[in-house]
């Protein structure tokens, strides 16, 4: 189906796809896993030739069956793709907020794929109707307007058509809708209509369930197993989620700096990896076995074996509701009040760590801006215990200010934390020696004092985050996604350093994520939350083992 | 239905405070009419006649009340210093009733000349990937908006005027005489208000394109294997006119308020020319409903963009 030769891309700088070479069968799965920056949505950009045109291809062929797409050293052939896109390759992105044209209705989009490929038909049916016109006799005219609507209403109809097979219902509404009045479940569906339209033989789908909820990532891999199941045809899936590629794929490519560092069945890959990184790969997935107890855990576990309790609580959130102002543009507008979090209830405990899992938009952020009291909109009570709690912020790329050094940084809640009281104000020395140590403690080596976070990588920048959060020695921690900007290898050193900080300063954390195997990894009670309820609370033993709400299990699943 | 009564309403509350402002304004600022009329020679006690006939020893808030109040009846009052003959006052509607068509004449051609010239010409360098090309454009463009207006008129009438004949300067025929034979004369003041906002909106749309063409939509668009030329025209358009209709917003309502400089240049009898010389003379009433005019051309335009905005992005109007 698609044979790539001895491929090598580069920008600007040194090449970033190095000699990579694979094959894709007729309707198979080919899985191409890897870290950001491994190199595998270059490689799938140029083989759609959709790469940005700075991009040069330094050496390699790509061959779609025997017609050769794209060779090094000649410039792409534009028209020739313009062929294969759409028509006999497609692809899905990874955003669907962002890939579908914001200004044009959903049917349209989908259309476009037909008004562009279709032309045969079509123009064979136009060339007559133009004659017709030609003739100038009255019906001629109106039978090659008759002609023309008869095209349009089969467009639509196939439209429909392919609307349905991706599983959205209530299609004719949904063919004059924008794409922001959608879900990103519904555009990715859309992005997907778009893609087997036509049929084509092969599908690359970039990342395309990873800005996605857990449930709707399910529904959306099984659409792509069906697709793949009735077309035939082939899938090339990308992805940095192992688990994923692992239940949907049936052959796996591991990337890594570019280059293909293992390839094989999924089963091989899985049972029996043979390279140092895949190794590694498997091992930082977050799963649901192997989790190490901290020993401050275990002591907390004792603890509660003894005396039966869950020890001093550092925060008692009581019957609070959290709402929001429904923003009102004008001087005339009237403001609603919209509830975002229902009579949550719950606490912390000295030293535990506390996970809230819950998707997007259930009322996570919410509930902890209202815990630190960025949101005064709330009722019932917020109790703290422990004097200023911290935060830790998910994207470590936006929330460090990158004009400052590190060492600057980390001093700040310092100096903030000093004006605020000046009981506890330090000396500038002592400031220093603090936030040396705390490098020390986040894992960091002391040459980073003097860097700015723009030198820094992602998961360096977090660990400055952990570290601003914790020099004040604060009781509580609120970490807001702190690992789900970050890869896995990254997140499972991130994870670890939050287990050893609990450890070593019996800090508590109230811990929020997404997803339900890093709360595992991590958390000693979790909290389930959707639509703004909390659902369910307990120990993260007894959760997993015994769900009891559905919608636990189904997160569970 | 609502949004435009919310929006009516609005308008009729800034129309009221920039009234008050301006009349605020002219009781602080030095200078007197009746001065500025009689000459600094004049004897207290016609001073004090005339001051009576204008209505100006009344207190400041009677009159600005009694003022008001005429406004809103649809009398505008009558000019302090302009009369239509020995024995009869000129009224204020009259006076602008006169000079309104010719600044909405050349507003209008500019306005043309700007969306008939600055668009295409956007999407066209934004397109261009010949490197020579973008930087002549850059440059000109760059030329036309530095250079200030007036030097521009003086260009155009020397150019178009006086080199190649293509009309006669300061030969300005009235719109009552000859409507076609004025329509061509304001052309080339027109072409003077056109230039640096063409240059301002090519460049303002190329950028917004070349922004565009960074969004993932525009991706998915060459997925499906559409060209360069539709990915252009069909997708990237649209979305970068976004930015660029609050832009064309702001130069329809400059234009429209009156070119003062471009009036001044080719003697043409517009609103721009008007309010100097009723600023410099303090022709209280004029001034007066021309800040008002200028006030409601703005807020109108406003509401134009805004309503345009939901035509171009769907996304507002669910808002």
């Amino acid at each position: 189906m698609i044979k790539i030769e001895n491929l090598s891309v580069a920008f600007d700088g040194p090449e970033v796809v190095k000699n990579v070479s694979f094959t894709i069968g007729d309707g198979e799965i080919l899985g191409v896993v890897g870290e950001s920056g491994s190199g595998k949505s270059v490689t799938a950009l140029t083989m759609m030739g959709l790469v940005s045109e700075t991009a040069r291809v330094t050496s390699g062929r790509i061959y779609y069956d025997d017609q050769l797409l794209l060779e090094a050293g000649t410039p792409r052939n534009n028209a020739l793709y313009r062929e294969y896109q759409g028509q006999k390759m497609s692809m899905v992105f990874q955003e669907p907020m962002t890939s579908l044209n914001p200004t044009m209705k959903v049917g349209a989009q989908v259309e476009e794929v037909l008004i562009l490929h279709d032309k045969k038909s079509q123009d064979g049916n136009v060339a007559q109707g133009e004659e017709k016109k030609g003739s100038k006799e009255k019906a001629g005219l109106t039978e090659w307007i008759r002609e023309r609507d008869a095209i349009k209403e089969r467009r639509r109809q196939r439209v429909l058509e392919a609307l349905r097979s991706v599983g959205l219902k209530d299609v004719e509404k949904l063919y004059d809708c924008y794409p922001h009045q959608l879900s990103g479940g519904m555009r990715q569906r859309v992005m997907i209509a778009i893609a087997v339209i036509l049929h084509p033989g092969l599908i690359v789908a970039d990342e395309p369930t990873t800005a996605l909820d857990v449930t709707i990532q399910n529904q959306i891999i099984d659409l792509l197993r069906k697709i793949n199941h009735e077309q035939k045809n082939s899938l090339l899936f990308i992805t940095h989620d192992l688990n994923l590629a692992r239940t949907l794929c049936d052959r796996i490519l591991v990337m890594k700096d570019g280059e293909i560092v293992e390839e094989g069945n999924t089963e091989e890959i899985f049972g029996d990896p043979r390279g140092d990184y895949t190794k590694k790969l498997i091992n930082a997935v977050p799963g649901r076995t192997g989790k190490k107890k901290s020993a401050y855990q275990k002591r907390r576990e004792a603890r509660k074996e003894e005396e039966g309790a869950q020890g001093k609580a550092l925060l008692e959130v009581k019957d609070l509701s959290v709402f929001y102002r429904e923003n009102a543009n004008s001087l005339f507008g009237k403001t609603v009040k919209k509830c975002v979090v229902h009579h949550a209830d719950f606490s912390v405990y000295e030293g535990e760590i506390l996970g809230l899992v819950g998707e997007s938009g259930c009322g996570k952020t919410s509930l902890s801006k209202a815990i630190l009291g960025l949101n005064r909109m709330v009722e019932g009570s917020v109790t703290h215990f422990s004097n200023a709690p911290q935060m830790v912020f998910q994207d470590p790329y936006g929330s460090l200010n990158p004009a400052k050094t590190v060492g600057w940084l980390l001093q700040e809640p310092l100096r903030a934390q000093g004006m605020l009281d000046p009981s506890k104000a330090m000396t500038p020395k002592d400031r220093e020696a603090a936030a040396y140590e705390m490098l020390r403690m986040v894992g960091l080596k002391e040459k980073y004092f003097t860097r700015r976070p723009s030198q820094l990588s992602g998961g360096q920048r977090q660990r400055i985050s952990i570290g601003q959060a914790l020099i004040t020695r604060p009781g509580l921690v609120i970490a807001d996604e702190p690992v789900s900007a970050l890869d896995v290898t990254i997140q499972a050193q991130i994870l670890e350093l939050i287990r050893k900080l609990q450890d070593d300063l019996g800090t508590s954390f109230l811990f929020i994520s997404h997803d339900i195997n890093v709360i595992y990894q991590v958390c000693d009670r979790i909290m389930v939350m959707k639509d703004g309820k909390i659902l369910e609370i307990g120990e993260t033993e007894e959760i997993f083992a015994h769900p009891r709400n559905a919608y636990t299990k189904e997160l569970l699943k | 239905m609502k949004y435009l009564v919310k929006k009516i309403i609005t308008l009729i509350m800034t129309l009221f405070l920039v009234s008050v402002l301006a009349f605020l304004a002219f009781q602080i600022i030095p200078g007197d009419v009746v001065t500025s009329i009689l000459g600094t020679e004049a004897t207290p006690e016609r001073e004090e006649a005339l001051r009576k006939e204008l209505g100006l020893d009344l207190p400041p808030v009677v009159r600005y009340f009694s003022w008001a109040g005429n406004v809103l009846k649809g009398d505008f009052g009558n000019s302090y210093r302009f009369s239509k003959n020995m024995n009869q006052m000129m009224p204020v509607a009259e006076l602008i009733g006169d000079k309104l068509p010719v600044t909405l004449l050349l507003a209008a051609i500019s306005m043309v000349l700007i969306a008939v010239i600055a668009i295409p010409l956007g999407v066209f360098w934004a397109r261009s990937k010949n490197r020579f090309l973008d930087a002549v454009l850059s440059m000109g463009t760059q030329t036309a908006m530095a250079v200030p207006s007036f030097f521009l008129g003086v260009l155009v009438t020397y150019l178009f005027g006086i080199l190649l004949k293509w009309f006669s300067p300061g030969g300005y025929v009235s719109y009552k005489e000859d409507f076609w034979g004025c329509i061509s004369y304001l052309l080339f003041p027109a072409i003077s208000v056109a230039i640096p906002k063409i240059a301002m909106t090519a460049r303002f749309l190329r950028n917004s394109m070349l922004t565009e063409n960074g969004a993932d939509y525009v991706r998915t668009a060459y997925s499906k294997g559409a060209s360069e030329r539709r990915v252009a025209y069909f997708h990237v358009l649209r979305n970068a006119m976004m930015p660029v209709v609050t832009f064309l917003g702001m130069i329809i309502a400059e234009i429209v308020a009156g070119s003062i400089v471009v009036e001044q240049v080719f003697g043409l009898p517009g609103i721009g020319k008007l309010l100097i010389s009723s600023i410099s003379t303090r022709d209280f009433p004029v001034v007066e409903i021309l800040i008002l005019y200028i006030t409601f051309v703005v807020i109108f335009v406003y509401f134009l963009v805004d309503v345009l905005y939901r035509v171009i992005d769907p996304r507002i109007s669910n808002k």
